[in-house]
């Protein structure tokens, strides 16, 4: 059997994370990613935090990339946050600029496709001159020990043995429920997120949302957008694409069920979301009949051809970086030369193809995924014998205000498990007690463990102050203390320490309601909101055609066995699954695999794992 | 322990793929039109010999007879082997050269490479009007061991020996697996349905290593590539381009396996009966069969 320092099973940005650091520290380290590629089963919202906490250190991701600044492979640097509040065509809004800066160096909108594959580049030169380095498209399906060894076995490969384990395999862990390292999240433990990501020339972006080129925006929602649910919506500015998704506390989607990409699809029908999105779109013209069946062929395929030339080219002529490489390529001699030929083959898709162009939107990728809630959730051991687990495996998710804090605590995470694995190996030393528990010391101490556990007072301020204005009979009479608090300086600041005393435990059930995240919203809006209007409806594609859209390797086998085809849990998957698997059937719910996007919403009730190595989702964006 | 030397002899063949084949107004095959890609069955015996270099850090020269413009092909083929050396064996008097005089061509070609050949990997047999013969013929000139239809191998560096499995039909049955067992030096003409099987993390490892450096080679492929003609080779003229070619292809059959004795019989499943009849036959024939 060949033999590994050690394993580290998943490459999402925390796997990789674990996988730089100990190929810097000189150590031997195998990643296994079932995925078929680094970054095809990751997906975030998502804004990438670099932080600089009052008390303590946080590993950054441009401390353990040291190119990160450079070669930004990130979308945009964030320097525009503000949340607003929704009731039909009326929006209120609060700039939270200032809370999103609140102890960052940093933050920047990412694809998780693009950033992981630049993470594992980063990753693997190092990793290989230690001897190890990544193999994906393998399926980790169980860890035994034997004879003092660790044994790996994969769908894919022989078994290997390795000294000790990092477990980033994301927050449906199945390390994690094969060893009984911890229970499945429950419900009231985790959000579902669920996402589209839409095209959007670049300099059309910068213009729109008054960015410049290494600026974005990220606005959020609260009110009627969330379907009476706990959570909200987000739209944040990539570099030539959005990403507009939702987050919901599952507890309250199992409540009353809604279809997850109704949550979205409401998000794009409000009219302020309706205008920032929309873009210029070719619609196909009639095609005669009465041609030869063969033309009628060759028209649809030039058509085709034509709409992508078109497209392609456009999106390079609104980029300053693609203009200006293409013509330094020589492929145009000056961008007027582009601008020009641009032109005539709008003209030519009118006048010899009879197209139309249309104000609507264009949606590129749909994907979901849950998101564990550290508050409610996170490993207090976050081991098991000789394994670590690190990232969504160890439920590590912060939500604070509108703020989800994943990527950068995994980071973190993986970056002190390196550390505690590097430690074991040199003085091979792999016991629960030298190992486990000094990671769990590690962790213990982060600054982000810290506020998984009590609230941050003066973040918390920001956001009393930015709610100053908000009238206080808005506020019914659950908040009305609270309320009053907030008018006064003096009583804003005790509000917030009167918060601390209570602690998470019993000031959750306060804030964390349809209250917070609905009706003060909605009426806020009603009252004080500006009414806005988008000139166009746009069209929603279903979610049949967004599943159609989606790269899968189909598996013949299901991945998931349903257990209890009747219970009431399952019944509502009918409605939660957000790529519609589940089907009422006479005899009860029936799964159809095909479709599965992975995002973990069923396993509570299911025989759960993730797809053989290669097989399932392959998100192009994510 | 020597390194595994091993040599593949590919063919540049027209891309039949949709879209990319070109006719002339008769019908017939427009050459000049028509893109040039690596052969599909030499494709396959490409990966053959890539395995031989993630197993065993083999040494990969790929060779080829064929016009000047052949040598992209031979980058493509070192995209996918992470070749070591490249050889293209082109002179005017190779032209109009049957299976006999390309085989010789190659013979010499192979001769004049760096080191003892432990392994030569042909493809099955070429797609554009091809009968098959120039690997066995490759083998015969250079006196090597012939292995046809492999679709499997492990090769002892130790002991310099070669298992392989083949498929072969036997007693009118198909696709029966044979193992045999060869000292080195082989030919081997690998079996269209062969895919290397990477299944330890090791290999995968050495996998995505190769791949890396032979992206990185095959940018300056020209740095690895010889192109040599007759005189350099040292071919005996007599032997190679028309005048050492006795044939002409005519018409091009597939390569037999020999003719079907099968007779078909028709069973419903649904009979018992007839279930167990046809059991005790197959075990009939079967027990017949030395299968190793
Ligand atoms: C809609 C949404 C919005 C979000 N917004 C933000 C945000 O704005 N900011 C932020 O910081 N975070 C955000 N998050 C959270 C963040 O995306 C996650 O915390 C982060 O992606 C988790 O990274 P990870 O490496 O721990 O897990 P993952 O990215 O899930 O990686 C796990 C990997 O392990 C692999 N794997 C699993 N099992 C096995 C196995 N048995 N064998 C081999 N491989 C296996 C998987 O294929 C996968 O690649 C958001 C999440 C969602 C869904
Ligand atoms: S089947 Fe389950 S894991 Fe798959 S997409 Fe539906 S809810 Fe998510």
């Amino acid at each position: 059997m060949e033999k590994y320092d050690v394993a580290i099973i998943g490459g999402g940005s925390a796997g990789l994370a674990a996988l730089k650091r100990l190929s810097t520290l000189g150590k031997q380290a195998v990643l296994f990613e079932a995925g078929e590629k680094i970054g095809s089963k990751n997906i975030s919202g998502g804004i990438l935090y670099s932080k600089k906490p009052k008390n303590g250190k946080t590993h950054n991701v441009e401390d353990i990339y040291e190119n990160f600044l450079t070669d930004r492979p990130y979308e945009r640097k964030i320097t525009k946050y503000v949340l607003h509040a929704t009731s039909k065509d009326k929006i209120f809004s609060i700039d939270l600029t200032a809370a999103h800066e609140y102890e960052a160096n940093f933050g920047c909108s990412v694809l998780m496709s693009k950033l992981n594959q630049w993470f594992l580049q980063q990753a693997q030169e190092t990793a290989e001159k230690q001897g190890g380095g990544v193999v994906s498209g393998v399926h980790v399906k169980d860890i035994r020990w034997e004879e003092g060894q660790t044994i790996v076995q994969t769908n894919e490969l022989e078994e290997v043995a390795a000294k000790a384990i990092i477990a980033a395999d994301g927050v449906n862990s199945e390390i994690a429920y094969m060893t009984g390292a911890r229970q499945k999240f429950s419900p009231n433990q985790l959000y579902q997120g669920v996402k589209v990501v839409v095209k959007l020339p670049e300099e059309i972006m910068n213009e729109r949302f008054s960015i410049g080129e290494d600026e974005g925006a990220a606005h959020l929602f609260a009110g009627d957008v969330t379907m009476d649910h706990i959570g909200g919506g987000f739209l944040y500015t990539n570099r030539d694409t959005l990403s507009v998704g939702a987050v919901y506390h599952l507890d309250s989607l199992l409540e009353t069920p809604v279809e997850p990409y109704e949550l979205v699809n409401t998000l794009l029908r409000n009219p302020m979301i309706s205008d920032l999105i929309r873009d210029e779109v070719p619609v196909r013209g009639e095609i005669d009949k009465n041609l030869a069946k063969e033309e009628q062929m060759r028209i649809r395929f030039a058509v085709t051809k034509i709409i992508k030339t078109w497209t392609e080219m456009r999106e390079a002529y609104y980029s300053k970086g693609e203009r200006e490489r293409l013509v330094r390529e020589g492929k145009y001699s000056a961008p007027e030369e582009m601008e020009a030929q641009l032109s005539s083959i709008r003209d030519q898709m009118s006048t010899k193809y009879g197209m139309k162009f249309e104000t609507d939107y264009v949606e590129a990728e749909y994907s979901a995924k849950l998101v564990p809630d550290g508050k409610r959730c996170r490993m207090e051991k976050p081991y098991f014998k000789n394994i670590l687990f690190a990232g969504d495996a160890a439920g590590r998710g912060i939500f604070v205000g509108p703020r989800i804090e994943g990527l950068n605590v995994g980071i973190d995470d993986a970056v002190r498990a390196a550390d505690a694995v590097a430690r074991a190996l040199d003085k091979n030393n792999f016991d629960e007690n030298y190992l486990g528990q000094y990671y769990s010391q590690s962790v213990e101490e982060s600054p982000y463990t810290h506020d998984l556990k009590s609230i941050d007072k003066d973040y918390l301020k920001i956001f009393l102050d930015a709610a100053k204005d908000v009238p206080k009979d808005i506020i019914n009479s659950k908040y009305g203390m609270v309320v009053k608090m907030m008018s006064s300086k003096t009583l804003r600041n005790f509000a917030v320490g009167f918060a601390n005393i209570l602690g998470y435990e019993k000031i959750l059930p306060i804030i964390e309601t349809v209250e917070t995240y609905v009706r003060v919203p909605t009426e806020l809006a009603e009252r004080l909101g500006k009414s806005v209007s988008s000139s166009y409806t746009p069209t929603i594609p279903s979610i049949a055609q967004r599943v159609a859209k989606l790269k899968f390797n189909d598996d013949s086998v299901s991945h998931i066995k349903v257990l209890k085809p009747t219970s009431e849990f399952m019944k509502k998957m009918t409605v939660l699954c957000p790529t519609r698997c589940y089907l009422m059937e006479k005899n009860g719910v029936m799964i159809q695999h095909e479709g599965c996007v992975e995002c973990g919403t069923c396993a509570e009730e299911t025989e759960w794992s993730h797809p053989r190595g290669e097989k399932g989702i392959n998100y192009q964006f994510g | 322990m020597d390194p595994v030397n091993v040599a593949v002899i590919v063919k540049m063949e027209p891309d039949f793929s949709e879209g990319n084949v070109s006719y002339n107004p008769d019908g017939t095959l427009n050459r000049a039109e028509t893109k040039n890609i690596l052969g599909p069955h030499s494709a396959i015996a490409v990966n053959a010999a890539f395995y031989a270099k993630i197993k065993h850090g083999a040494k990969i020269s790929i060779c080829t007879m064929g016009p000047p413009v052949a040598e992209s092909m031979l980058q493509h083929s070192q995209l996918m082997s992470d070749a070591d050396e490249l050889y293209l064996y082109s002179d005017r008097i190779f032209a109009g050269a049957d299976t006999l005089a390309t085989a010789e061509v190659l013979k010499s070609g192979i001769l004049k490479m760096q080191g003892k050949m432990d392994i030569v990997f042909s493809g099955h047999r070429a797609s554009d009007g091809e009968t098959g013969q120039t690997g066995p013929q490759t083998a015969w000139k250079l006196g090597m061991t012939f292995l046809g239809n492999v679709i499997d191998y492990e090769i002892d560096p130790e002991s310099r020996t070669i298992r392989v499995k083949r498929l072969v039909r036997l007693q009118g049955i198909y696709d029966v697996v044979e193992e045999v067992e060869a000292p080195l030096p082989v030919f081997i003409a690998i079996d269209p349905s062969y895919k290397p099987k990477f299944n330890t993390v090791s290999q995968r490892l050495a996998y995505e290593k190769y791949q890396k450096e032979a992206r990185q080679r095959s940018q300056d492929f020209k740095q690895y590539l010889k192109v040599l003609n007759a005189a350099q080779i040292e071919a005996d003229p007599k032997l190679i381009g028309i005048s050492g070619s006795p044939t002409i292809v005519y018409k091009v059959e597939r390569i037999p396996k020999g003719k079907a004795t099968r007779q078909a019989e028709i069973i419903d499943g649904s009979d018992q009966e007839q279930i167990r009849r046809i059991v005790a036959k197959m075990r009939q024939s079967l027990s017949t069969m030395v299968i190793k």
